[in-house]
Order: structure tokens, then C-alpha cells, then sequence
């Protein structure tokens, strides 16, 4: 009896393992014949085909969409790492540049000046001696303007009052303090500094000083003379004015071009307003005419009394 | 059901791996395929059937999503499936040093089992030489895949256990 049952158990279990093999080679020769009669044209899809990649292609959609937010900032945040590395380098280079670059106009800057210095050093037309300076510091003013500045002369005798002018002939100023050879500046845009100056086409003089605003470099001109109406005794905006010979300053020294002339009705002279020829903030060597200074004037401490005008007193 | 189950699981990973995959450097893509269908084929204890309806589902799966001919990778988890069922009873793929090896050479053997179906067919246009070091990259990559694909066969195997000891069996990596 248990033979037989034992010979029916190995009966069943032969017959399941058959079944069961040999379901198995048709689940390995399905796809073989699935295979063999899509490879020559894989596009073929059937109906089912067709359903599956319709439910996947959603689910991948959305997938990619994860996945590429997430790729989004690993590509930005990790795998740019070196990119930024990279980046650094090059802004490190690029600043190095600029600066190589800076400094390389800068010397041909420096170049032109000391050309000009070194021409007008040897010019014949030049009366008496110069010397050209360094400007090591500069009163700066809120607005980057400069009022004063200091220079370095090196062993140069410098005396107070000297003409400073610029490598191009230009009016800067005169020297308010010297120690050592240091000296400093008053230009010619401070409020204090008086400057004769002359403008060649109507010949009329007056006295040149700055307007001292923070935002420009603009000088007035007082006591020039009313026109009158005439028109070469009538300055005009752009009329050249240079320094007038009188004092420290030699003639013909370009000081700057009429930027306003107010002809006012009333008074004896008229209201102008110049903009100077040389760029202050941007000065960085002068010229200083090392000739002496007119002598100061004896009485200019002494009270004076105007003599009496006899003649014109009413009875 | 189990079946079911790492068809579901293998499908996600599928999908999940076509949009990861794109982003990625290198050419060679770990198989996940072969390591479901030969993980199904390691437990098909007393009937290979189910077991290899599962890898050939699978298969036609990564078939439809990968846009490989329809029936290569179904015919490759199949016989993938076979090997692992005839292999199952001499090796015992336990632990992370023997779950990778044993994942490198089922990457291998679908590797060279899908050069092979290629080659049959003439589908090799850039020859063996350039394949080879994909073939040899996905390896690896199926290798390094290996421990994290069973992991996740394991304890869906261990959700379907009938009983405490089979989970645990299962967890262990022991038997389904």
C-alpha cells in the first residue's frame, strides 16, 4: 500500500516536474520566436505593446521630471565645483590682466608727461628756470575734487608764490607752503587764489579765482570791463583766457575757455564764469617755475588811508 | 502574487534607471533584468514555470522601455532564470562579497548571451572590440547593483512569507 502510494507520489512528481519543464521551454521558446519575428522590424508594435508603453510613458515623464530637478541641482551645485574653480581662476587672471593693462597706459601716460616736462625743461622760449614735480597727495573733498595737493620737488629750491603749471603749459597754481621739498599747492580753482588773466581776442584783463564748488572745477573771472554793447570788447562763451603776465605768472599761460558771461545791465564789469583747462583730479605731475616771485607788498599790513578828494566835498 | 511583486519592483526600477541613466557619464548601464530574472531563478525551488513567466515579463518589459528588439532581453531573463535555477542548488548567494560576485557574473552571462543574440543576427554594427568594454563596464556596474537589487527581491520575499520563519528565512537570504 505504500509502495503504491509512494510509486504514485514519484508518479505525480515526475508528471509535475515534466509539466512544469516543459512549460518552461515554451517560456524559453516564446520569446525566441517573439524575438525572431520582431528583429527585422522592431517598430511593429501590437496592441498590448501599445498599452504598456502608453501607462510607462506617463510614469516615466513624471519620473524624468524628478530626476532631472534633482540632476538640475547636482549639475549646478556639485558637478560645477571644477567649473567654478575653473571660474575663479580665470575672473583671478582676468583682474591680473586689467591691472597689467592699467599699469602699461598708465607708463605710457607717464611717458608723454615726462617727454613734455623734459621739452619744456629745454624750452628757449621759457624765462628762468623750472622744475618739474611729483603730486604725492591731494585734499580730496566729499566729491573727489581736489583743492589742494602736494608735491614733491625733490632738492629743489622752492619759495612761496612760485608758478606751478602743468606738462602742457597750463595753469595749475601757485605754491602756498613749502617745508622741505615739499610744497603744497594752492590751485588755481581755490577761492583764495587771485591770478591775473588776459583773454587775447578783446584784450580785456581781470582777476581769475575759483568759485569753490564741490562739483566743478570752475573759476570765475571778476573786474573785466563791460563790452558796452562793442563786439570785440564783449567776451563770448569759448573765448580762450590765459594769464596776463602780471605777477608770478608769465604771460600766454593757458588758464582755461569761457564757459558763461552774464553781461549784466547794471555795473561796471561783467560776470564770468571759466572752466579751466587742466583736469585737476586727474593731475599727477606739474612744472614749477622756479624764477622768483614779484616781492610781496611792503604796506600790504599797513592801514591805508585814501588821500582826501578836495574839491568834491559839498558845502 | 511574488511574482507580481518583483515584476512591479523591477518595473519601477526600470523606469527609474531610464531617467537616471541619461544623465549619467559612462556607457555602460547595470543589468536589472537579469538580476531579478536570476534572483527568481535562485528561489524557483520546486517550480522553474512561474518563475520564468516572471523574467519573461520582465524581460518584455525592459524590451518595451528600453527600445531593444522585442524578445531579446525577455529571451535573456529566461534563460538568465534557467542558469540561476540550475546553479541554485550549488552556490549559495549569501552576504555582500557573494551576492556581488555572483551579480558580476550574471551581468556577464546576459551581457554575452545578448552579444551572442546580436551577433547571430548581424545587430553588431561596431563590432565585438567596442562592445567589450561596455559589456565588461556593465558587469561591474551589475556587480555593484547586485546587494541592493536582492535586497529589495528579499524583503519583498519576506512581505509575501507565509509565516515568521520564512520571513526571516527570507531576510537572510536563505531561501523564498
Amino acid at each position: 500500500m505504500a509502495a503504491a502510494s509512494r510509486h504514485v507520489s514519484f508518479t505525480m512528481n515526475v508528471r509535475r516536474r515534466v509539466l512544469d519543464y516543459s512549460l518552461a521551454g515554451l517560456l524559453l521558446l516564446l520569446p525566441a520566436l517573439i524575438l525572431h519575428a520582431n528583429i527585422k522590424d522592431p517598430s511593429n508594435l501590437n496592441k498590448l505593446d501599445q498599452a504598456v508603453l502608453r501607462v510607462s510613458s506617463p510614469l516615466q515623464l513624471a519620473v524624468s521630471w524628478v530626476v532631472e530637478g534633482i540632476g538640475g541641482v547636482f549639475n549646478r551645485y556639485v558637478w560645477l565645483v571644477d567649473v567654478e574653480a575653473e571660474n575663479r581662476e580665470l575672473r583671478k587672471e582676468n583682474a591680473q590682466l586689467a591691472r597689467e593693462l592699467s599699469e602699461l597706459k598708465r607708463k605710457t601716460i607717464d611717458y608723454e608727461l615726462v617727454r613734455r616736462l623734459a621739452a619744456l625743461r629745454t624750452d628757449p622760449k621759457r624765462q628762468g628756470d623750472v622744475v618739474s614735480a611729483r603730486v604725492v597727495a591731494a585734499t580730496l573733498n566729499p566729491y573727489f575734487r581736489v583743492g589742494r595737493m602736494r608735491v614733491d620737488a625733490g632738492n629743489a629750491k622752492l619759495q612761496q608764490g612760485m608758478a606751478v603749471i602743468d606738462a602742457y603749459n597750463r595753469l595749475v597754481g601757485r605754491i602756498s607752503r613749502v617745508y622741505g621739498s615739499y610744497a603744497d599747492i594752492l590751485l588755481a580753482i581755490d577761492p583764495q587764489s587771485k591770478i591775473s588773466v588776459f583773454v587775447p581776442r578783446t584784450g580785456g584783463r581781470g582777476v581769475l579765482s575759483g568759485l569753490g564748488k564741490h562739483d566743478s572745477y570752475a573759476c570765475k573771472i571778476a573786474y573785466v570791463a563791460r563790452g558796452e554793447g562793442k563786439e570785440d570788447k564783449t567776451l563770448r562763451v569759448g573765448d580762450r583766457v590765459v594769464t596776463s603776465g602780471l605777477g608770478a605768472f608769465p604771460a600766454g599761460i593757458e588758464v582755461g575757455k569761457i564757459v558763461h558771461v552774464d553781461d549784466v545791465e547794471y555795473g561796471l564789469f561783467q560776470k564770468v564764469k571759466v572752466e579751466p583747462s587742466v583736469d585737476f583730479s586727474n593731475l599727477r605731475a606739474v612744472v614749477v617755475l622756479l624764477s622768483e616771485p614779484p616781492p610781496a607788498d611792503p604796506n600790504r599790513n599797513k592801514k591805508k588811508v585814501s588821500a582826501r578828494a578836495y574839491g568834491v566835498t559839498p558845502y | 502574487m511574488r511574482n507580481a511583486a518583483h515584476i512591479g519592483a523591477a518595473y519601477v526600477i526600470l523606469l527609474v534607471m531610464g531617467a537616471i541613466w541619461r544623465l549619467m557619464p559612462f556607457q555602460s548601464i547595470p543589468d536589472v533584468v537579469a538580476l531579478f530574472a536570476a534572483y527568481l531563478g535562485l528561489t524557483a525551488r520546486e517550480r522553474l514555470a512561474p518563475a520564468m513567466l516572471g523574467a519573461v515579463i520582465l524581460g518584455y518589459l525592459a524590451d518595451l522601455l528600453g527600445g531593444t528588439p522585442r524578445g531579446m532581453m525577455a529571451l535573456t531573463a529566461a534563460v538568465v532564470c534557467v542558469v540561476g535555477h540550475f546553479v541554485h542548488a550549488r552556490i549559495l548567494v549569501r552576504g555582500l562579497s557573494a551576492t556581488v560576485t555572483f551579480a558580476f557574473f550574471t551581468g556577464l552571462a546576459s551581457g554575452v548571451f545578448v552579444l551572442t543574440i546580436r551577433a547571430i543576427y548581424g545587430m553588431m554594427p561596431a563590432g565585438l572590440w567596442t562592445d567589450l568594454p561596455v559589456l565588461f563596464g556593465s558587469s561591474v556596474l551589475t556587480a555593484l547593483a547586485g546587494p541592493i537589487v536582492f535586497r529589495i527581491c528579499r524583503a519583498l520575499d519576506a512581505r509575501f512569507a507565509r509565516s515568521y520563519r520564512e520571513r526571516d528565512v527570507a531576510l537572510d537570504g536563505l531561501l523564498p
